[in-house]
Formats: C-alpha cells, sequence, structure tokens
C-alpha cells in the first residue's frame, strides 16, 4: 500500500506517494532527482546520505519516507542561498582546500550546517556550553558519523573552525 | 527490503495495531530494524511505527520526588541534551553520548537501545546500572512494571509480551544524602565512534559528605547473553570509603564484577581478552 506524504523540501511544500519501506535517502534522489545526497553504505556508518530533519542531521538512508511527514527536509540544494550563492559553510569548505574527491562533502556539509545551527540557537551539550565557540575535540565529535576515505580530515575540521570563529 | 507499515498518531491506535496485527515488529528510531530488515527480509511483516505517536508520556521526560521518568521514545540525542540528566546520572549521559554518531542519536531511542536487547546496549547497560524500572502498557491499557535486570530474558529477547508496549522508563531518585557520586560509562572498542562495545561497564556509585558509600549499581556489557547487574559487586562497595578502598579491595570487587561474565568469542573480541578487559576497567574506576 502507498502512503501519501506532505512534507516541506528544501522550503517548498511537496506531497507524493511512498511505499513503506522506502528510505528518505531513495525518495530524495529518485523520487525528486535530488542526486546531491550521496548514497555510501547503507548502514548509517558513513555519513554521506546526511540530510536535515527539522534542522537535525540524520542518515538518510535508515530514515524512514512516511516519517518525513509533516516535517521539514533540507538537503545540500536547499543549503545554497536564495540568490544562488554558496551558504557561509559550503564557502568555507572550498576556501580551506577541504574537497577532494568529494563525495563525503555534501554529508560534511550538511553536518557543519547543523553543527552551527545548534550553536546559534544557543544549544549546547551540558557541560560544553561555557564556551563561546566549539574546539577542535568538540567539532571531530560532532562530525563522527561522516566518513571521509580521503581521510582528508584536517582541512573539513579547518574549515568548521574558520566557520565557527566567524559565524558564531 | 519490503514490509507493511501502520502509523498511529495515538497511543489508542497504537495498541488498536497492536491487538490486530499477528505479526509484527517496532519501529522507533529504526536504526537497527532497517539494517537487520535489509539482510534478512520477513515476509509479511508489518512494522508498527511508533515515530508518530504523539503522546507525552510516551515522547517526554518528567521530574518528580521519585526520580526521572522518560518516555520510551526518549531519544538518546535528548539525554545528551539534558542537563538534569548529566548532573544527576552521568553514566546515562556517557552512554547516551558514546552511542553511535551524531546522527544516529537524533532519531535512536532509549525504548529501541531497551528492546533491541543487545548484550551490548549502551544505554541499557547505563539504565541498568541506575537500576530503572520498565514500564509496560498492554492492550487493555493496563501498565505493569518489570525492573530492568528482569526485563532483558536472553539474547536480543524480552519480558515484553506480545500484547504489550515499553512505554517509559523510570529512574530512582539518587539517595538523599549524596554528594560528588562517582557515575561513569567505560566502553572498549577499536575506535571511538560508530562503535559496538567490545566489553562495556557501566557504574553509579552514592556516597555522603564523608565519601562513604551508600549505594552502588555496577552493570557489565557485552560480557554475557544479556546486560547484568554485578549484584555482589555492589553490595561489596556499601559502608566502604570510596578514596580509602585498598588495593586488595579493587581486586576482590574485580573479581566479583567478573564473576557475571560469560562472554564469547566473536569476530570483535575472543573470551579471554574480554575478561581481562573487564576485570582492569573495573579496577579503574577507583583510579
Amino acid at each position: 500500500m502507498m502512503h501519501e506524504i506532505t512534507f516541506f523540501l528544501n522550503e517548498k511544500e511537496v506531497t507524493c506517494k511512498v511505499k513503506p519501506a522506502t528510505v528518505l535517502l531513495d525518495l530524495i534522489r529518485d523520487g525528486f532527482e535530488l542526486k546531491g545526497t550521496k548514497p555510501g553504505c547503507h548502514e548509517g556508518e558513513c555519513g554521506a546520505c546526511t540530510v536535515l530533519v527539522n534542522d537535525a542531521p540524520v542518515n538518510s538512508c535508515l530514515f524512514l519516507a512516511v516519517n518525513a511527514n509533516g516535517k521539514r527536509i533540507t538537503t545540500i540544494e536547499g543549503l545554497t542561498n536564495k540568490d544562488g550563492s554558496l551558504h557561509a559553510v559550503q564557502e568555507v569548505l572550498v576556501e580551506s582546500g577541504a574537497v577532494q574527491c568529494g563525495f563525503c562533502t555534501s554529508g560534511m556539509a550538511m553536518s557543519i550546517k547543523a553543527m552551527l545551527h545548534q550553536y546559534e540557537s544557543g544549544h549546547h551539550v551540558p557541560g560544553e556550553s561555557l564556551k563561546n565557540l566549539p574546539d577542535r575535540e568538540e567539532i571531530k565529535k560532532y562530525l563522527e558519523g561522516n566518513l571521509c576515505r580521503c581521510t582528508g580530515y584536517v582541512k573539513i575540521i579547518d574549515a568548521a573552525e574558520k566557520l565557527f570563529a566567524k559565524e558564531v | 527490503m519490503e514490509f507493511n507499515i501502520i502509523n498511529p498518531v495515538s497511543v489508542k491506535e497504537l495498541l488498536g495495531a497492536v491487538k490486530k496485527e499477528k505479526h509484527f515488529r517496532f519501529g522507533a528510531g529504526c536504526t537497527d530494524l532497517l539494517m537487520e530488515l535489509r539482510k534478512k527480509p520477513d515476509e509479511g511483516l508489518t512494522v508498527i511505527n511508533l515515530a508518530q505517536v504523539k503522546d507525552n508520556s510516551f515522547t517526554g521526560i518528567k521530574k518528580s520526588a521519585k526520580g526521572i521518568r522518560m518516555g520510551a521514545m526518549f531519544t538518546a540525542h535528548q539525554i545528551v541534551m539534558n542537563e538534569e540528566l548529566k548532573k544527576t546520572f552521568p553514566v546515562l549521559h556517557d552512554s547516551a553520548h558514546n552511542l553511535a554518531s551524531t546522527q544516529i542519536r537524533q532519531v535512536a531511542t532509549v525504548g529501541g537501545n531497551l528492546c533491541t536487547a543487545s548484550p551490548s546496549g549502551d544505554i541499557a547497560c547505563a539504565l541498568v546500572a541506575l537500576r530503572a524500572d520498565c514500564e509496560l502498557l498492554n492492550t487493555t491499557q493496563k501498565t505493569r512494571t518489570v525492573n530492568i535486570s528482569t526485563f532483558f530474558t536472553g539474547v536480543r529477547q524480552t519480558a515484553l509480551k506480545p500484547n504489550e508496549v515499553l512505554y517509559g522508563i523510570s529512574i530512582p531518585a539518587n539517595h538523599k544524602n549524596t554528594k560528588n557520586n562517582y557515575s561513569g560509562f567505560i566502553k572498549v572498542g577499536t575506535r571511538r565512534s560508530m562503535e559496538c562495545s567490545v566489553v562495556s561497564l557501566a557504574y553509579h556509585i552514592q556516597v555522603n559528605v564523608e565519601g562513604k558509600i551508600l549505594k552502588a549499581g555496577v552493570a557489565i556489557g557485552a560480557s554475557a547473553p544479556t546486560v547484568r547487574l554485578a549484584e555482589s559487586a555492589c553490595d561489596f562497595l556499601i559502608g566502604k570509603t570510596f578514596k580509602n578502598i585498598t588495593q586488595k579491595e579493587k581486586e576482590e570487587f574485580a573479581d566479583k564484577v567478573l564473576s557475571y561474565a560469560s562472554p564469547i568469542t566473536d569476530i570483535r573480541a575472543t573470551a579471554w581478552y574480554r575478561k581481562e578487559v573487564l576485570y582492569n576497567i573495573s579496577k579503574s574506576i577507583f583510579e
């Protein structure tokens, strides 16, 4: 049986029908032809498929499409500013040379965006809240669910650190 | 991967679905379930999707004089971000903070971690050390409470009956005369993130202002068919002063913890290794 769902995809309200076992990753890529979200391990290990559900980062390979109903979903395509220019997260990744093969990049960008949102809205892990800026260890901890097989972590963490220094 | 799905939005609808369906599994955060079903399809299965149920007792957290009660759908992320939990039960905070990854923690639930009943369940291990109670709701809307150490009946098996759903988890309040408790979660694995524990140890040791141990909870993970409370090791600590525990007493304590372990050899570690590590981390909590 197909289930009808309505949700906001990159700020645009959409309605579609999905099978019970369809995951959000497949709906985004095949249903809406948004190929920026990458399929990696299909096991929630690599984070290449990270998207934001109501601003929280989730593995779209393990998120049932039916549960997108009523939610705000943001993909890498929705990160870009309205005028088409790159979002600060994307810009800082480019500036820092934090992109090698690029496969992990959209997932990394979404996780960094989620962390930025968390700090901007004043939510911290208790105990870490006394600091104004997340330090490298906290960035590493937040990005623990995103793998880079080129092992380009140093520049990615540099990029996040630069971003926080600028934005928070 | 194929299955049918029911999406109840209220507890009444949820219980109706449990009553009606014969061959079903609950889906909470679905992070374990989807992987399992991808590897091992289950023909004719109905997933009762818990993610859309709107009910504060099922999704929220409440503090009372008796302690803290979390709904079964409270997520690992919510545990991590909760100041009160971090302050009162550091072992629970630590276990949730070290669970899987940031992304998984957003959706993975405390109820899911318990009902999966993995011997290496991290939150499960912390809740056993905290001597939590599980509140089970049946299709006639009656609840029964079982202590968490009797909730786990075997590898991936629980005391949950076919007409029941895990509704909430209650953690008893700390002893009123305790201060600066020793509470933490030690997880041993081959890497820090996204790791299934090779051995884990959860401890929550409550001491009074002089440092005398009034209450203790110590649980072991990935060392037996279920997470287990090391009851005799807990009893051994009562009345002792935490900081004055001697080397001999540390060893005796670690021996008692070890007596609850019956680990297996698998892809992650040998049984011998697990026992050695468990013995050593048990001693390390006093250092």
